[in-house]
C-alpha cells in the first residue's frame, strides 16, 4: 500500500467509528478479574503424540486413505521413480510444478510447466488448462490427515495446487508428526500462507450427502517418502 | 425484503417464534429434512467426541482463549489493525451494518466493481449486504453450494452451517434446471454438485472482486483464517485481484498458535469430521500470490455491547460451529426459519436479541425447554440456558416497567402466585381455591380434558390428572395428628 | 439419620402420592424425617419466567426454612438444579453478605432423592418389589443439571420383580420445559410426540422418571390417546413392596 493511501486512512471519516469502538472496549489488557496481565492458558490437552514414527507414519497414510487419497511409499533413492509412476499411471499429460522443487522429480517426457522461474509466474489460464500439479509440503498431521502447506518455492503458490483436478504431494516422513500442536510446535514463526488440506473439497449441503470434489482437486496422491529422520525446525 | 412464503429472517420484522414455529410445524418435508440431517452430524459428532480423551481438556482451553481475547478486545484489536496494515492490508471500522454496507459499496466503487464472487458468511447476512449491493447495481455470486441454492431459489438459510438443510435433492434439481438453463439435470447430488461446479468455474477465474468473511483474525500476525469444506473459499481467496473480509470484532485470537485448540474442536463440533477439507490463512497482501488489494472490515453492530456485560459476555465466544443446533430439541422440530434471524437454534436464542439491545426478538430467549444440551455440546463452554433465563429477565424487566402489562394476565398472574407462595396459608388458600375451580372441568376418570385461556395451551394435546382430594401437607399434618 | 422433605410447590397440589411414597420408602430406611409445614416454592418458575425479584424473595424463605435442617431431601431434580445453578446468581445480586452465608451452608445439605440414598444413606437396594415392566426417561435437570448419572439406573436395578426396558434417545428432552409447554405449546407439543413415540415403542407399561414435571406431560398425552401406559414417579417404585404396592393413580 502507497504511503500516501496509508495517510489518507488515518484521517478518513472511518476513524470515527474506530475511536468510538475502541471507546467502548477499553484498550489496556486485562485479565477477566481485572488484573493487568492476562492469566495464561490452561491448557491441559494433548500436546504431543504417544506413537513411534513408524506408527506415527502408518496413522497419516491410514487417514490419507480414508479420504481416498492414494498413498505410495518409497525410498529416499526412489523418489525420482515412484513420482514417474505416479504420472504415468495419472495418465495425465500437462502439470504444473513450482520453481523450487528439485529437477528429478520432474519426470522426462511430460509437459511441465514451471510456476515463478526466471520467466516469472504463470498466467492463470496456463494453469487451469493443466491436468495436474507436484507439490512438497511443510508438514503433516497424522491424527487428522493433514497436509500442511507454507508455499515455499517447492510448494508454490496458493492457485497451482487449487486449479488442477489432481495433486500430487510428496511427504517425508520426517516431516510427519502426530499432533496438530506439534505442527505449532514446528513453526519457529507464524507464517504468512497456510493452507491446511484434510482430504478433497467436500460438500454434504444437498441431503447430507457427502459428495467430493466440488471445487479444487478432485484427486490426490501421495508419495510418502521414508526418510527415517527427525526434522529441525525450519 | 423476502419473498411470499419465505420467512423473515430479519429479527425487526420477524413474526414471533411461537407464531412462526407454528408455520414450521405444519412442513412435514422440511421437519424430515432437519431431523435427518441434525441426526447425521450428532452421529459423526459423537463419535469423533468420544474417541478423543482430551476433548474436555480442549473445551477448556477453547473457553479461556476466547474469553482472554474479549477481556482484552480493544488492545487485540488494535495489534491485528497495526500487523495487518505493516503488511499491507486495509483495516477499516464499522459500528453498525448500514456503516459496514456504505464501506464495502465504497471500496466496490473505487473498484469499479459491477460483480462480486463471495464466500459464504453469516456476517454479511447479518448486515443485510446482497440486496443492498443488487439495488446499487452490483451483482453478487454466492459461491458456496448451499448459498448458490438459496441464492437461484430465493431461499433463506436456515442453519449456519449446512444453511440449505431443509431443501431436498429434487428442489435443488428444479432450482438448478431452472436457473442454469439444465433441463436433462437429475436430481443425483453428484450431478447438481457438478452442475455447480461447471456453472462457478468461469466466474472464479473471471470476476476480480470478492467478498468473504473470516473464522478467526490472528492479532498477534494480523492474519485472517477461514475453515471452509468445498474450496470455493480458496478460489475467491486467491484468485482476485481485491478481497474484503467481513469480520465481527469478536473473532479475534490472541496468537497464532491457539489455532491448535480451535482448529481441532471446530470441525468436529461443526461437521463430525476430524478436520474440514480446506483451511486457509493468509496475512496482509503477499505479492505475487493472491488478492493485491485486501480490505479487512471490523464490525460492531452490537457486539460491544454485548461484552460489556459481565455475565452475557461469553456469548461472544461463539465460533459460529452449529452444534449447538444440531443438538437442540427445538431446533429439530423447527429448523431455523422460525427463529426470524440469519442466527437461529439456541445460539441465536441469545445472540439475536441482544444483537438488537434487547429491542427485538424477545420471544427467542423462552424459545427453548432448558433442557442444557445446547451447553454440553458448545466447544468454548457458553453457558447458554444460563444466558436464556438471564434475557428473560431482561426482557421481564423492561416489560412490566409498562402500563399495557399492569394487567397482562401473564403479569398480573406471576406477581399474584409471587404473593400465594410467600405464607403457607395462601399457598394452602390457592390450592383449595384450584381444586374447588378445577372441578368443573374435571370428567369422571378424574382427569381434565380442557381448559380456557393458558391452561388450553396445555390441553390441547395433554390431558391433566384433577386435583387430589388431599394435598401432601395436609396429609402429613393429618399422619401427625392420628399418630398422637 | 435425620432429614426434612422439601416436597415442592406442584407435587403438594398435584401429586400427593409421590410425596407419600417418600415419606414411606425413608422412613423404611430408618430415617427420621421431618416435614416444616410453612414451605411452598422454591422460585423456579418465576426465576425461569423472567421474574427474578420475586424468585429471589421465594428462594430466601426456603434458605431461612432450612437453615437448621441436617439434611433437606427433595423428589425433584428441577427444584434441586434451581438452588445450586440458580441461587448462587440470585444470592450474589439481590442479597446481603449474611443471607449468602447461610445459602452457602445450606447448599450441600440439599440432595436430589436418588442422591439422597445413594450417596448420604449409600444404598441402592432399598427393598422394593415392583412387577411390572418400566421404562426410564432422564430429565434433563436430573441429567445435565445435577450430573446424577447411572444412580437412577443404579437404584431401578435392584427393584424385585421389574424389567427395565431401555429407552432409546432417553437423553432427549421430553419437551415440558415449565411455561415453555404452554407458552410453546405447539413446539412443546411435537417435541412430545417425538419423545412418546420413542416411550411407547418400549412396550413398558410404566414410564418412570425423577421429576414428575417431565411425567405429567408425557403421562397427560398418554392419558389423552388412550395409550395404554402410565408414568409413575421413580420414588413410588422405590417405596413399592409386596406388603404395601405402590399406588398408581389414573
Amino acid at each position: 500500500m502507497v504511503e500516501a493511501e496509508k495517510a489518507g486512512l488515518a484521517m478518513s471519516p472511518k476513524s470515527a467509528a474506530r475511536a468510538a469502538i475502541l471507546g467502548k472496549l477499553g484498550t489496556e489488557c486485562r485479565a477477566a478479574d481485572g488484573a493487568s496481565r492476562p492469566e495464561p492458558i490452561v491448557r491441559d490437552y494433548i500436546r504431543r503424540g504417544s506413537l513411534d514414527a513408524d506408527a506415527c507414519v502408518a496413522k497419516m497414510i491410514e487417514r490419507l486413505r480414508e479420504y481416498d487419497a492414494e498413498v505410495t511409499e518409497c525410498s529416499p533413492e526412489g523418489l525420482a521413480l515412484e513420482i514417474a509412476n505416479q504420472i504415468v499411471r495419472s495418465g495425465r499429460k500437462t502439470f504444473v510444478a513450482p520453481a523450487g522443487v528439485p529437477r528429478e522429480w520432474l519426470t522426462p517426457g511430460f509437459d511441465w510447466r514451471i510456476d515463478g522461474d526466471l520467466a516469472g509466474p504463470l498466467a492463470i489460464g496456463e494453469i487451469e488448462d493443466c491436468d495436474g500439479v507436484l507439490t512438497a509440503c511443510f508438514c503433516a498431521v497424522a491424527d487428522s490427515g493433514t497436509i500442511v502447506l507454507h508455499h515455499s518455492p517447492a510448494e508454490g503458490r496458493r492457485v497451482i495446487s487449487l486449479l488442477p483436478d489432481w495433486h500430487l504431494c510428496i511427504l517425508r516422513a520426517s516431516q510427519i508428526v502426530e499432533t496438530l500442536p506439534e505442527y505449532f510446535d514446528r513453526c519457529a514463526k507464524p507464517p504468512a500462507l497456510v493452507t491446511w488440506i484434510s482430504g478433497p473439497s467436500a460438500t454434504a449441503d444437498i441431503e447430507m450427502t457427502r459428495i467430493k470434489g466440488v471445487h479444487g482437486p478432485r484427486f490426490l496422491n501421495v508419495v510418502v517418502v521414508k526418510d527415517g529422520k527427525t526434522e529441525n525446525q525450519e | 425484503m423476502s419473498v411470499a412464503g419465505q420467512p423473515i429472517l430479519d429479527p425487526v420484522l420477524a413474526p414471533p417464534f411461537p407464531k412462526a414455529a407454528l408455520t414450521v410445524l405444519r412442513d412435514v418435508q422440511l421437519r424430515k429434512n432437519v431431523a435427518h440431517a441434525t441426526d447425521v452430524i450428532q452421529a459423526k459428532r459423537a463419535r469423533l467426541v468420544a474417541e478423543k480423551p482430551d476433548w474436555q481438556a480442549l473445551r477448556a482451553s477453547a473457553s479461556q482463549i476466547r474469553d482472554e481475547a474479549l477481556d482484552n478486545l480493544g488492545s487485540y484489536l488494535e495489534q491485528f489493525e497495526a500487523q495487518c496494515t505493516a503488511r499491507g492490508g486495509a483495516v477499516h471500522w464499522a459500528a453498525d451494518a448500514a456503516e459496514a454496507r456504505a464501506i464495502i459499496l465504497g471500496i466496490l466503487k473505487e473498484e469499479n466493481a459491477s460483480e462480486v464472487i463471495k464466500i459464504k458468511t453469516m456476517t454479511s447476512a447479518e448486515i443485510q449486504l446482497n440486496p443492498y449491493l443488487q439495488a446499487a447495481g452490483v451483482k453478487v455470486f454466492e459461491t458456496d453450494l448451499a448459498e448458490i441454492i438459496l441464492q437461484l431459489g430465493e431461499l433463506e438459510p436456515s442453519h449456519i452451517v449446512v444453511p440449505a438443510l431443509h431443501v431436498n435433492r429434487s428442489q435443488v434439481r428444479e432450482i438448478f434446471a431452472r436457473t442454469m438453463g439444465l433441463s436433462d439435470l437429475s436430481d443425483d447430488p453428484q450431478a447438481l454438485t457438478a452442475a455447480a461446479r461447471h456453472y462457478l468455474r468461469r466466474k472464479f477465474l473471471e470476476i476480480p472482486t470478492a467478498i468473504g468473511g473470516a473464522n478467526f483474525l490472528i492479532a498477534e500476525t494480523g492474519a485472517v483464517a477461514v475453515v471452509e469444506s468445498e474450496g470455493n473459499g480458496r478460489m475467491c481467496l486467491t484468485l482476485p485481484r481485491t478481497l474484503i473480509t467481513l469480520a465481527g470484532i469478536e473473532k479475534i485470537l490472541p496468537r497464532y498458535n491457539d489455532l491448535e485448540v480451535m482448529l481441532q474442536v471446530l470441525a468436529r463440533s461443526a461437521t463430525g469430521e476430524r478436520m474440514n477439507p480446506y483451511t486457509s490463512l493468509w496475512t496482509g497482501v503477499t505479492p505475487g500470490d493472491g488478492p493485491e488489494r485486501f480490505h479487512v472490515l471490523l464490525l460492531d453492530n452490537g457486539r460491544s455491547a454485548i461484552r460489556a456485560r459481565e455475565r452475557e459476555r461469553q456469548t461472544l465466544r461463539c465460533i459460529r460451529c452449529g452444534a449447538c443446533l444440531n443438538a437442540c430439541p427445538v431446533y429439530r422440530q423447527t429448523g431455523g426459519h422460525a427463529y426470524g434471524s440469519v442466527y437461529p437454534g439456541p445460539i441465536g436464542a441469545i445472540l439475536t436479541p441482544q444483537l438488537t439491545g434487547m429491542k427485538h426478538a424477545q420471544s427467542l430467549p423462552y424459545a427453548s425447554s432448558l433442557c442444557g444440551v445446547c451447553y454440553e455440546v458448545c466447544p468454548v463452554k457458553i453457558n447458554i440456558p444460563e444466558i436464556l433465563i438471564d434475557l428473560r429477565a431482561q426482557v421481564t424487566d423492561q416489560e412490566r416497567k409498562k402500563a399495557a402489562r399492569l394487567f397482562d394476565p401473564m403479569y398480573l398472574g406471576m406477581r399474584v402466585a409471587n404473593l400465594l407462595f410467600s405464607r403457607a396459608w395462601l399457598f394452602h388458600w390457592a390450592q383449595w381455591m384450584s381444586r374447588i375451580g378445577s372441578k368443573v372441568f374435571t370428567r369422571k376418570d378424574g382427569w381434565i380434558h380442557s381448559l380456557p385461556g393458558m391452561g388450553g395451551e396445555w390441553t390441547q394435546t395433554r390431558d391433566l390428572r384433577g386435583l387430589p382430594k388431599q394435598t401432601f401437607h395436609a396429609w402429613w399434618k393429618q399422619r401427625k395428628q392420628a399418630s398422637r | 439419620m435425620r432429614a426434612s422433605l422439601f416436597i415442592t410447590c406442584y407435587n403438594d397440589t398435584l401429586f400427593p402420592e409421590t410425596g407419600r411414597a417418600v415419606v414411606a420408602l425413608l422412613e423404611r430406611l430408618g430415617v427420621e424425617l421431618d416435614f416444616h409445614p410453612a414451605q411452598t416454592c422454591c422460585g423456579q418458575m418465576h426465576a425461569n419466567t423472567g421474574f427474578r425479584a420475586e424468585a429471589f424473595s421465594q428462594a430466601k424463605r426456603l434458605v431461612r426454612l432450612y437453615r437448621d435442617s441436617e439434611n433437606v431431601v427433595i423428589p425433584s431434580s428441577s427444584c434441586v438444579a434451581m438452588i445450586r445453578d440458580q441461587y448462587p446468581g440470585l444470592f450474589e445480586e439481590l442479597g446481603n453478605e449474611q443471607l449468602r452465608g447461610e445459602f452457602r451452608a445450606l447448599v450441600p445439605r440439599v440432595y436430589e432423592l436418588s442422591e439422597f440414598l445413594i450417596d448420604r444413606l449409600g444404598v441402592e437396594e432399598v427393598g422394593a418389589y415392583f412387577p411390572h415392566r418400566v421404562t426410564y426417561h432422564a430429565s434433563c435437570h436430573g441429567l445435565r443439571g445435577l450430573n446424577l448419572g447411572d444412580r437412577p439406573l443404579k437404584l431401578l436395578a435392584k427393584v424385585r420383580g421389574m424389567e427395565l426396558v431401555p429407552l432409546p434417545n432417553l437423553e432427549r428432552c421430553c419437551g415440558f420445559g415449565g411455561t415453555f409447554s404452554v407458552k410453546n405449546g405447539d413446539v412443546s407439543s411435537a417435541m412430545l410426540a417425538v419423545k412418546l413415540e420413542d416411550v411407547l415403542q418400549t412396550g413398558a407399561e410404566f414410564c418412570t422418571a425423577l421429576d414428575n414435571s417431565c411425567l405429567m406431560h408425557l403421562g397427560g398425552a398418554m392419558h389423552r390417546q388412550f395409550a395404554g401406559m402410565r408414568t409413575i414417579h421413580m420414588a413410588q417404585i422405590l417405596a413399592s413392596t409386596e406388603q404395601m404396592p405402590a399406588e398408581v393413580a389414573g
